[in-house]
């Protein structure tokens, strides 16, 4: 469905965005910044971004900058607590609660997005691994290496005692190779589909014997080890884990497979074809597959600021319940995080249990029947206040009128729409809102509220 | 009321709407292949159902001798044969039986009975016996998986959207059976996930006319349209109660009605997973396993009898098993300790109505339970292959000769 980019094209497609009549520093990319690659941002934020210009702007996104003064002082130091009393209590909703207050209140969104990515990719779900600790000790993990050489990253994460028991690299021994780690590694870690052979996968899980967690720690017991000659896509030799991992990244189909995920992360649907993902890949071989570089290209990229990328992804359920919140600055007080990872769970993404192996599809598979009905009454909710764990409704209308936006109704309209969707409301949008609306139309708080469920609530408010 | 075809193209088109332009869905709907409408819906009876009281051998020396306090008399038991009978809380199931859809499979377990709650849940929910395979993946699940990948390829490259594979209906968490490495699995627990609440019922207004595009806003768009459809159907059957069906007012009536319901509206999960607990009862069993069994046949009846109505149940067979059955000699305490092997139910028009295998004798014990004489693995397999019509060998981890379950 995307146009075909001509290859002389893609190389340009990474070059740096520099703003031109064609593709303006507005609010609609300054929202987008925002949307796509943290958690949305205050008006006060956008305002700073599109004084600003680009660079110093996505300068502030890539060095966890971008949220100012709104961060707490002590929190690095509340979030461990937090993490520690949710793992001593074994709750996993404290657990999942402490990552909504990192993503809500922490200073790098952009690296919050990593670590759900890569959540993603090595999903992990303690349904299996029933351990907090080691859970909450992979999702640190994420965090630390998210922007690292991929091989940093790999090497650890396949060290990690969650991954370990989640693929079963106990039951993995010389006797009897279990698969399930060696087959996912290649599958969804590095390669992909259609670059190996069932005897590569035999052979990787006999290359992993040994590699095992014991008191939750990782163990290399060589009496378990399988020391024979193994080939592994085509190379011969008596393979150990650390080969097996050197091979995989070695590999080009490792770069190929690190730009699709990357694309999902940062683009729409449609918008990168096989040359502008090529492309991407090489760009990552090039730079000893160094994610964090990678990223910096995207966001600084005509590609990322192109208009085919504008509101043209399916929010997840995390961006969607945490842009809501930080865009309607419901900070002081916030929601119950608690509540706020329960309505993630309801809306389809049940973070540290994600749906098997594969993680979760994501794009259109976002929007379905119960996640249709569960985002508009998660709005309401939050904007209501009470069921969302906060004490009082959103203030609409104090915070339209505190950025002078609290003329009339439609000055309140076009407001909401530009902090939550980026653009002016359509003609056709305004006339839905005020069949929407009813009769009563007077301007007052409760109306104002209700202008701010309808926005978020409607289709265009999925997209961004 | 819906007629079958009715049903079969509209979960057809739940389950291709949201990506497939409308003049598509309809060619879909008229090539819907009838095997892939089938559902399986298991009732999980948790705690260890008491089989002996359940189906009971009345004329068995071992059952008269072992049984005291606990002994259903004659007179009272619901007979099926001059040996067998339904317990007589069972009035509901023995309904089902006279109308040819009820089959009782004997004396169903496994090799090596392990008598833990988790343990033993944990070899019915996998169909695997070495503990290290107990977390992963379930026997269900796995069957999925084979039916789930073309969904999840087309979904990699186009995003396309699909139903879950199974879902399950309750509070607790998703049970094993259902985990698969494709397949998905979604958890309900209210029907009030399907209602706008309070502001959020006014969005509606703000969805656009449908439009046929594959573009991604108009997809969007019309998830939001079908998603209102869904949801008026959903309380549209929820208020049109068909008359003389009545679910008993308990949780898995409740939950069995919910599972009606969404099919009714054209749910498209192949499989719907559900419990009823309370059968652990090592005391004063008497009363409670009879109330415990009168909620499961009526709801059972209610369900099948609702569905018939809506000339859906042709396309349901409901499971019902347990993790084992308990011990022959009755305990100090008028109850029974964990046993070993139990009746597995299969309830639906489809099914080869009556009894199949064989029932254990019960002098002839091993720990004061029964022994085993037939295979869990077998029925799985016949469910899996002759009434989902999918391949059971890597779901089950081997090949199980079938048992005449159903119906051709």
């Amino acid at each position: 469905m995307s146009d075909k980019i001509p290859p002389q094209e893609a190389e340009n497609l990474w070059a740096p965005y520099v703003p031109d009549d064609k593709m303006p520093w507005d609010l609609r990319r300054v929202v987008h910044l925002h949307r796509r690659a943290g958690f949305a941002a205050t008006w006060s934020e956008i305002q700073r971004d599109l004084k600003d210009r680009p660079k110093p702007s996505i300068d502030r996104l890539l060095g966890g900058k971008a949220r100012g003064p709104s961060v707490p002082p002590d929190f690095e130091r509340v979030a461990a607590l937090l993490a520690d009393a949710a793992v001593s209590a074994g709750d996993p909703a404290r657990l999942k609660a402490w990552w909504v207050y990192r993503m809500l209140f922490g200073p790098d969104p952009l690296g919050e997005r990593l670590t759900l990515m890569w959540h993603n990719h090595f999903a992990t779900s303690n349904a299996k691994v029933d351990d907090l600790a080691a859970m909450r000790r992979q999702n640190d993990l994420f965090r630390a290496l998210g922007r690292n050489p991929f091989d940093e990253l790999l090497t650890a994460v396949v060290r990690d005692p969650a991954l370990l028991l989640w693929l079963d690299a106990p039951a993995n021994r010389k006797e009897h190779p279990n698969e399930n780690l060696g087959r996912e590694l290649m599958e969804l870690f590095t390669i992909g589909i259609g670059h190996y052979s069932e005897d590569d996968v035999k052979n990787a899980a006999r290359a992993l014997t040994g590699w095992t967690v014991e008191d939750g720690e990782f163990r290399d017991v060589p009496a378990r080890h399988d020391g024979g000659d193994k080939a592994i896509l085509g190379r011969k030799g008596t393979w150990k884990g650390e080969d097996l991992l050197k091979i995989l990244l070695e590999n080009p189909a490792t770069a190929q497979r690190l730009a699709v995920r990357l694309g999902e992360q940062f683009f729409g649907e449609g918008v990168l074809d096989k040359t502008a993902l090529d492309s991407l890949a090489e760009l990552l071989r090039r730079n000893n597959l160094r994610v964090g570089r990678a990223v910096e290209t995207i966001l600084r990229s005509r590609a990322f600021f192109a208009e085919k990328n504008l509101a043209t992804r399916v929010t997840s359920p995390a961006e969607y319940v945490i842009g809501a919140v930080r865009a309607l600055e419901m900070l002081e007080p916030p929601p119950s995080t608690v509540a706020l990872a329960d309505w993630i769970t309801l809306l389809g993404q049940d973070l540290f249990y994600p749906p098997n192996v594969f993680g979760w599809p994501g794009g259109r598979r976002w929007i379905n029947t119960r996640s249709v009905v569960g985002r508009a009454n998660c709005v309401a909710a939050l904007v209501g206040g009470s069921s969302a764990g906060r004490p009082e409704p959103l203030n609409a209308m104090g915070n339209a009128v505190r950025y002078q936006r609290g003329g009339d109704l439609e000055d309140v309209i076009r407001f909401y729409s530009e902090l939550l969707v980026g653009t002016a409301p359509s003609a056709a949008f305004r006339e839905r809102l005020h069949k929407a609306l009813g009769t009563k139309t007077a301007l007052d708080s409760e109306t104002a509220r209700r202008v701010v469920v309808l926005i978020l609530a409607s289709p265009e408010a999925q997209l961004g | 009321m819906l007629s079958r075809r009715d049903f079969l193209g509209r979960s057809a088109l739940v389950a291709l709407a949201p990506t497939v332009p409308a003049f598509l869905a309809r060619s879909l709907r008229a090539a819907a292949p009838q095997r892939d409408g089938r559902v399986l819906v298991v009732v999980q009876l948790s705690g260890g159902n008491d089989g002996i009281n359940t189906v009971v051998p009345f004329k068995d020396e071992g059952y008269i001798k072992n049984r005291k306090a606990l002994r259903l008399p004659e007179k009272q038991v619901l007979k099926i044969n001059d040996q067998t009978a339904l317990h007589p809380a069972l009035g509901d199931a023995m309904k089902l039986l006279e109308s040819k859809r009820l089959t009782i499979v004997q004396g169903v377990g496994y090799p090596n009975p392990n008598r833990s709650h988790d343990r033993s849940m944990a070899i019915w929910q996998t169909a695997r016996f070495d503990p290290e395979e107990h977390n992963g993946n379930g026997w269900l699940g796995r069957a999925l998986d084979s039916v789930a990948d073309s969904l999840r390829e087309s979904d990699r490259t186009r995003g396309a959207s699909a139903p879950p594979s199974s879902l399950f209906v309750g509070t607790q968490a998703l049970p094993t059976a259902l985990r698969g490495r494709r397949s998905a699995a979604s958890v309900l627990s209210r029907l009030e996930e399907f209602h706008l609440m309070g502001e959020a019922a006014a969005v509606r207004a703000m969805t656009s006319s449908p439009a046929e595009s594959s573009g991604l806003s108009d997809f969007v768009n019309r998830s939001f349209l079908d998603a209102y459809t869904t949801c008026d159907r959903l309380a549209e059957v929820a208020r049109v109660q068909d008359a003389g069906v009545s679910y008993p007012g308990s949780g898995l009536g409740n939950r069995l009605q919910l599972i009606a319901r969404l099919l009714k509206t054209g749910f498209a999960a192949r499989v719907y997973y559900t419990s009823q607990g309370g059968y652990d009862t090592h005391a004063a069993q008497l009363f409670t396993h009879a109330n415990l069994l009168r909620e499961l046949g009526g709801a059972i009846r209610a369900f099948l009898d609702d569905l018939a109505a809506a000339r859906l149940a042709d396309r349901v067979a409901v499971l019902v098993f347990s993790e084992f059955g308990r011990q022959v000699r009755e305990n100090g305490s008028a109850g029974t300790d964990h046993g070993t092997a139990a009746p597995v139910l299969l309830a639906g028009p489809g099914v080869q109505s009556g009894l199949v295998g064989t029932a254990p004798n019960l002098l002839d014990l091993v720990g004061n339970a029964p022994k085993m004489t037939m295979d869990f693995r077998r029925v799985y397999a016949s469910v899996l292959e002759d009434w989902l019509g999918v391949p059971s060998k890597d779901a089950l981890g081997g090949t199980f000769e079938r048992l005449p379950l159903f119906r051709g």
